[in-house]
């Protein structure tokens, strides 16, 4: 049985013995593009994939799945389901244990069908088949999610040396100088669409702050100043809380490196407090009080 | 037909860019895109699709439209000024037909915007024509082609050695007038085209309002604005004030204009907190309805050129071609 | 000759009564912060200190309560989490971690708030003005996304050493 088998099963099963009401998983579309599925019913269990080019973070989509918000084109009421399953990478399942220590809702709500994932392509969602992996992959530390009710794919006997981030390394190395003057070039190019805000499952604020109609915190302006703002600050609203999916860095149009932002906070975080997002249903100890251990400036 | 040379065009650019701001497709790391140019060599001659629309340059991202300062009783407004003479070159068919159907709403139909129209009036659009439509261009279904010139003031054709060149407007002929154009016989070749039909007609996307299965399409949006960014017609728009540094005693602010989207979550929401397009599934449904109803109801045109950039550009594979055939085939 | 612009966030219950307590005292201290006075060092947002350096301030200096006396009990650890994670970022993006400090003051120590504004502003003064923020007051009318920047709109003022 084909892993994609193996998920179209495990999909039909949940849904048909009532366990959950709704399963978020990966379908093909037009012009063999791979994208999100949810589905309800178990003959629609058939859509749904698994491949190399399943980039998407679907966790972006628990929080309205489980709120009833999804599938609705009117503003009547509908019923929330009472569990939902999910389709998770290991990237992806450390979303759900953030979004849990933040009580976006329970683990009884969640069946997280778990893929033991040997790296999404280049290009995803639409790749070709000799593309490399994406450079996220490469760095990956996980390989099988560490949340799951069910694990499809063959866990990897060893985990394989994860690649350093020459990206990082390479912009930390830029004199001040230089490094300021590249990431104002890159925020030049940010037109505000926030795609990488809607594209993160952790950036889940009703109103954002950075949106804010007193334009207390940031003008609305689509200028640079107001648009290093708002990606500094969006960067350290997720220190401690990002996974490094990379979503963000994906569905940018412009190709702005905002993941470099995030693992740069990740490894502050970590070498600060010891604290990886995601590992454990915990909070990041970046908004809780010092710890015996810690000292103050 | 009348044909120039490549080297004649280059410095023809060269000669406008010094004059004015000249806008065409120039490669960047990330893509192409239009782009002000100092030289005809910054141009990508070989790309595709630019990766935004034209629509920046007539109607900016964020724009300032007043300042007002208060000194006591005393209250100073300082309008924008006029816009530059600037000229678009390579523009597309389908980024051209976009600003033809953003003249409809911002000059076309009163109260004229006279941000947009200034713009306007000191932009020239010089097209060229694409050779071959995209695999996600669908220009044909929207009664487009690849190599349609009727919107432009100037349309160049690739041909290689030369480009054919034609005048659609008096402003056009008269931008081209001293250029060394040789006579040539023949007619330009036609771009090749792929016919993309599965677009309902206004009165069925109409009669689509009640139908659904909108929500089941707008489940996996992401409200991401995306496809309003990269869109050439979409125009919606965000108005605020906002506070200036002031001498002391007085009082300065601007008015600020910025892009905005009816995707967005909270675009709707009123201010008495109530949203009516609070459902992802509804905000889709009037994305769509405003482009092919409810634009061409008020304005004439139908708000879609089928520059296929909206299913480039969603990160969930929205697709608009895909989901007007799920309507179709719902009605029949 | 060149002197920083400092903001200074100083705590109602402490630092600002440490300064209180420094000018009661006839302490010598640089003129050049000026204070903003907030309920808690906690309150101090990272977007606020962002704001500040948008808009023109040299330096940024965060004074509160010791850690165990904050009024509040631990709006101070707060700041304690948020700043370095702030500073971390700023470096990142290019600009000096000289010119953003936190540190603690009592009400009771005039001396320490006039010894730490003073080491701040001459720690600041040889680096120059700030240039992370980005001059010009409107975009151009006719500005496009992504159209480079000149360079002069780039610095506020002197170039970055």
């Amino acid at each position: 049985m084909s892993i994609s088998e193996a998920m179209q099963s495990a999909a039909r099963d949940v849904l048909a013995s009532g366990q959950v009401q709704r399963v978020i998983g990966y379908e093909v579309g037009p012009h063999g593009r791979v994208r999100p599925a949810i589905i309800d019913r178990p003959e629609e269990a058939e859509r749904l994939v698994w491949s190399a080019d399943c980039t998407h973070n679907l966790t972006v989509y628990l929080q309205r799945a489980l709120n009833g918000e999804n599938g609705r084109a009117s503003h009547e009421a509908a019923t929330p389901p009472t569990r939902v399953a999910i389709v998770v990478k290991p990237c992806d399942s450390r979303a759900i244990n953030v979004l849990l220590a933040e009580h976006q809702f329970s683990r009884e709500q969640v069946f997280a069908i778990g893929m033991a994932c040997e790296g999404i392509r280049q290009g995803a969602p639409a790749s070709v088949p000799e593309a490399t992996l994406q450079a996220r992959c490469l760095r990956c530390r996980e390989r099988v999610p560490v949340v799951q009710d069910v694990l499809l794919g063959e866990p990897p006997s060893a985990l394989p040396e994860a690649l350093p981030d020459e990206a990082l390394a390479h912009v930390r190395g830029m004199p001040p100088a230089e490094r300021a003057a590249f990431w104002l070039s890159q925020f030049d190019r940010c037109i505000r669409c926030y795609a990488c805000r809607q594209a993160c499952p952790m950036c889940n604020c009703p109103t954002c702050l950075f949106e804010q109609e007193d334009a207390l915190w940031v003008g609305m302006r689509i200028a640079p100043s107001e648009k290093r703002t708002f990606h500094l600050g969006r960067a350290l609203h997720l220190a401690g809380r990002c996974v490094g999916c990379n979503e963000c860095e994906r569905v940018c149009p412009m190709g702005i490196p905002i993941g470099l932002l995030n693992r740069h906070l990740a490894e502050t975080v970590e070498s600060l407090y010891g604290h990886r997002a995601g590992m454990q249903p915990v909070l990041s100890p970046v908004t809780g009080m010092l710890s015996a251990e810690e000292s103050a400036p | 037909m009348k044909t120039l040379s490549r080297e004649n065009l280059n410095l023809w650019l060269d000669g406008l860019a010094a004059q004015q701001v000249l806008i065409a497709p120039h490669l960047e790391a990330q893509g192409v895109f239009y782009r002000p140019v100092q030289r005809a060599q910054e141009i990508a001659w070989e790309a595709g699709r630019p990766v935004l629309s034209a629509k920046e340059f007539l109607f900016p991202p964020s724009e300032r439209l007043l300042k007002v300062e208060k000194r006591g009783p005393d209250i100073r407004l300082e309008a924008s000024p006029s816009a530059a003479p600037q000229v678009i070159f390579g523009l597309r068919p389908c980024d051209a037909r976009g600003i033809r159907v953003l003249d409809a709403a911002f000059v076309d139909t009163p109260p004229i915007d006279p941000q947009y129209a200034s713009r306007r009036e000191n932009t020239l659009l010089v097209g060229l024509a694409c050779r071959s439509m995209g695999a996600s261009c669908f220009c044909t279904a929207v009664g487009l082609a690849p190599d349609d010139p009727r919107d432009m003031d100037v349309m160049f054709s690739d041909r290689g050695a030369t480009l054919a060149v034609q005048a659609l407007t008096p402003r056009g002929e008269a931008l081209i007038a001293n250029l060394a154009l040789v006579e040539e016989p023949g007619e330009v070749a036609p771009a090749s085209r792929r016919e993309v039909g599965g677009l309902p007609t206004a009165e069925a996307w109409k009669e689509s309002y009640s139908d659904a299965r909108w929500a089941k399409h707008g489940e996996r949006c992401l409200s991401c604005r995306l496809c309003a960014y990269v869109c050439p017609t979409c125009r919606c728009y965000d108005v605020r004030d906002e506070a200036l540094p002031s001498p002391p005693g007085e009082a300065h602010f601007e008015r600020l204009r910025t892009w905005d989207s009816c995707t967005r979550e909270g675009y709707r929401r009123t201010a008495g907190g109530h949203n009516p397009r609070a459902a992802s599934g509804s905000r889709l449904r009037n994305r769509l309805l405003c482009k092919f109803v409810y634009y061409p109801h008020q304005y004439g045109p139908a708000a879609c050129t089928g520059c296929g950039r909206c299913l480039d550009a969603c990160p969930v594979n929205l697709d608009l071609l895909e989901i007007g055939g799920a309507l179709q085939e719902a009605a029949q | 000759m060149y002197e920083p612009k400092v903001i200074g966030f100083l705590c109602t219950w402490c630092s600002y009564t440490g300064a209180d307590s420094a000018g009661t005292s006839r302490l010598k201290t640089p003129w050049n912060l000026r204070a903003v006075r907030v309920p808690c060092s906690g309150r101090v947002a990272p977007e606020l200190i962002l704001r500040a350096f948008d808009q023109g301030a040299d330096g940024v200096l965060v004074l509160g309560c010791h850690i165990g006396e904050c009024h509040y009990d631990s709006g101070n650890h707060r700041a304690a989490k948020r700043i370095p994670l702030l500073l971390s970022i700023l470096e990142f993006a290019g600009m000096q971690p000289e010119r953003l400090r936190l540190d603690w003051v009592s009400a009771s120590e005039g001396d320490r708030y006039a010894r730490i504004v003073s080491e701040f502003v001459d720690a600041l003064r040889p680096l120059g003005p700030n240039t992370w923020r980005i001059s010009g007051a409107a975009p151009r009318a006719d500005a496009a996304i992504g159209v480079p920047l000149a360079a002069a709109e780039l610095s506020g003022g002197a170039p970055c050493p």
